[in-house]
């Protein structure tokens, strides 16, 4: 005898193919850039894992992930950083809109309690970003968190290097992220539910604008010249003071 | 028959413990030593006699008085346990702290029961036999065999107490036919009393009531006259209002050892239990648990939790406690575990607030994430980055403990775009051929700015530049003006 309730559960799960029917619209979050909503059509997928393959760090891949993490800080939500390759700075995360005292940074000293706290922060409903260790995650410990995303309706984001896309991996999008120049992202989707791979987006960051900046050979640096921030030039004590 | 109840001004509850001192030693005891027969002796009258003892032993003829020679011959199996006051009196304090849920005004009555006024306290569990139905249940919960007595003042109280738990309270009529009819024996008073009693005649409570109190206080001494006094209610009991202690020790003993953490848990469970009772009576939170295990023989260890917020429910305490108790490296057995707590915060209003925006929800995972990172992989492993109001970048933004956030304003002086990491020494840039080079060659997009800062001590002037390199990336550089060398301080993302 089928139970009514387990078949309506099957048929809310993401991973349930439905013959014939139409493609239920998957739960996203807007990623803030309409052009990469397009591309993934409607946003980054909520309650699946997103793994993000940055060809090298610093090129904007963070930049990618703050209007989210705005969204997600200012609704009283705990934000997990799970081993950053460095130390978040404040200054840029509060200028950027982002609640602080909601911001967790979490080092692991071994494989299985960096599992263990990507499955519990994304079970327990925080907005997981997650770095992968120098020994990349296997394939169980990812379909473990794709599951645990799954079941708790949240997002997470892995990020893990190039040379992982030769190995399969049983989450829901996997991005490819270079840089063209500064400031503009070619992202590759490898992977993605309901879509072919291969799809490019050209992405112009929301920066400090240095496209129309010149690049200064060493030489040619003004040795002199010194911009001093505003209300204060020199360093005379009595001035810093006021 | 509801108005009727209310019609009682004072509704006191005497509870009776018949088996304090069997209960109190159980478990110090192995499951299957608990199936056998067991006594509790005491000494009586110069002999060792027994006190109370199970239903097994009871089987086996074995009944209270009877010397310890006679109860080992009518069964020779018999677990003899010498009375020990001190755990029944902590016992009893637990017992007490569970009233204490139940009304404010609990009286300990030396070890033998405790005293309630319950009066008032049925608007609260919805009619005095719900309150009566559900102590039944937590005290059966404990474990403890109890009898109770309900009268309009302490003492008829405990002269009513009767062989049996009762659920319903009693009618004002029958209270006082109850008590009429209560046999004078049953009155602590001298045996010089108790048989002028007899050559009087009196038999019972209402005999002795009926006779005018100057002949009474003619023929008896004192302490019977502030009793009659008492039982009427002309004189008030004066006997201190049980309070619970300031701080939470509590300790299970097992003599036996316990020697593996899956066997530990158990008693800290109920250890947990009794912290969340405690906690509920004083209505507050505690902010961290310790642990201590103690072995027979060598040092003990121990194990502290730190809790970040509203956590009071032992099940989410025994969670927290399981995953450090992973971590720690236990003796060989463990024969006492302690758990002590001296630090609390009142319960924060929003228990009972309404909460209207759902917030307190995710708040609360919030927090239960967090204490069970803490547990799990320590303090030190989790840390909130903090801005503080500093120009050096490495002190304007610095990793503190989680939950001490001090909210700063942003310091948006700075024109140039800074960067989201920080790399957590500044690293070095090697020079070649006029060219920057870390990890690979570096040029420079824009700057410098300049930053100044600690003049007050050693001073630091540098020069920041936005770099980038082939692939993209983009850099925060620095020079430092008074060495000219150059650093990698952060990376744009």
């Amino acid at each position: 005898m089928a139970n009514p309730e387990t078949i309506s559960g099957l048929l809310t799960r993401q991973d349930t193919w439905r013959g014939r029917s139409q493609r239920r619209s998957r739960p996203v979050a807007p990623t803030g850039y309409s052009s990469l909503n397009l591309l993934l059509q409607g946003g980054w997928p909520t309650a699946s894992v997103t793994e993000l393959l940055p060809r090298q760090f610093g090129i904007g891949e963070l930049s990618l992930l703050l209007p989210l993490l705005k969204d997600h800080s200012n609704n009283s939500r705990l934000c997990l950083w799970l081993d950053p390759p460095y130390q978040p700075y404040a200054p840029t995360l509060a200028a950027a809109g982002i609640a602080l005292e909601r911001l967790l940074v979490v080092r692991s000293k071994n494989p299985r309690e960096w599992l263990w706290a990507a499955e519990q922060s994304i079970r327990s409903g925080a907005l997981l970003l997650a770095w992968a260790r120098q020994q990349a995650p296997r394939y169980t410990d990812l379909r473990k968190l794709q599951l645990a995303a799954a079941d708790s309706s949240n997002a997470a984001f892995l990020f893990s290097s190039v040379s992982s896309l030769a190995a399969p991996s049983p989450v829901a999008l996997r991005l490819e992220l270079e840089s063209l120049q500064v400031n503009k992202l070619l992202l590759t989707v490898r992977k993605m539910r309901g879509a072919a791979p291969g799809a490019q987006l050209q992405l112009p960051l929301t920066g400090p604008d240095t496209q129309t900046a010149q690049r200064t050979h060493l030489t040619q640096l003004p040795a002199d010249r010194h911009y001093s921030y505003e209300g204060y030039s020199g360093h005379s004590p009595a001035r810093l003071k006021s | 028959m509801a108005k009727n109840n209310r019609q009682i001004k004072d509704i006191w509850l005497y509870l009776y413990f018949p088996l304090l001192p069997l209960e109190a030693l159980l478990p110090q005891l192995s499951t299957e030593q608990r199936q056998k027969p067991i006594a509790v002796i005491d000494l009586q009258k110069n002999t060792q006699r027994v006190l109370c003892c199970n239903s097994q032993a009871s089987a086996w003829g074995i009944e209270p008085s009877l010397s310890v020679s006679t109860a080992l011959a009518l069964c020779p199996e018999l677990i003899v346990l010498p009375r020990q006051i001190g755990s029944e009196q902590d016992c009893q304090q637990q017992l007490a702290l569970l009233s204490y849920r139940f009304t404010p005004l609990v009286i300990v009555h030396d070890h033998v029961g405790l005293w309630l006024d319950i009066a008032g306290c049925d608007q609260l569990f919805k009619g005095y036999n719900n309150l009566l139905g559900k102590l039944e249940t937590q005290l059966q919960h404990q474990g403890i065999t109890s009898v109770n007595g309900i009268g309009p003042n302490p003492l008829a109280a405990q002269l009513l107490c009767q062989s049996r738990f009762q659920t319903e309270l009693p009618s004002d009529r029958e209270i006082q036919h109850r008590l009429t009819t209560t046999a004078l024996h049953q009155l602590k008073t001298s045996r010089k009393q108790q048989q002028s009693f007899k050559q009087l005649g009196l038999r019972t409570l209402g005999d002795l009531l009926a006779l005018p109190r100057t002949e009474l206080s003619r023929r008896f001494d004192g302490q019977l006259m502030d009793s009659i006094a008492q039982l009427n209610n002309e004189q008030p009991f004066n006997a201190p209002y049980f309070k619970p202690a300031n701080s939470f020790r509590d300790l299970i003993q097992n003599p036996q050892g316990l020697f593996n953490k899956e066997s530990l848990l158990f008693p800290m469970k109920i250890l947990l239990q009794r912290l969340c009772n405690y906690l509920i009576a004083r209505q507050c939170h505690c902010q961290e648990i310790e642990w201590h295990f103690e072995p027979l023989i060598g040092e003990s260890r121990q194990m502290r939790i730190q809790l970040s917020g509203s956590q009071n429910s032992w099940g989410n305490l025994l969670m927290l406690s399981r995953l450090q108790l992973e971590q720690l490296e236990l003796p060989g057995s463990v024969e006492q575990i302690i758990l002590t707590t001296d630090q609390f915060v009142d319960m924060p209003m929003g228990m009972f607030n309404l909460d209207l925006f759902g917030d307190s929800d995710s708040a609360q995972q919030s927090c239960d994430l967090i204490d069970s990172l803490n547990a799990r992989l320590g303090i030190e492993a989790l840390s909130q980055p903090v801005l503080n109001q500093d120009y050096l970048p490495e002190q304007a933004s610095t990793l503190a403990a989680p939950g001490q956030h001090i909210k700063t304003t942003i310091n948006d002086r700075l024109k140039a775009p800074q960067p989201v990491w920080l790399l957590t020494e500044p690293a070095p840039v090697q020079m070649r051929n006029q060219q920057l080079y870390w990890h690979q060659p570096l040029s420079i997009i824009s700057g410098p700015e300049r930053l100044c800062g600690n003049w007050w001590q050693a001073e630091q002037q540098r020069d920041y530049y936005l770099a980038c390199d082939s692939r993209g990336a983009r850099y925060w550089l620095y020079r430092e003006t008074s060495s000219q060398r150059w650093f990698v301080h952060g990376l744009f993302s």
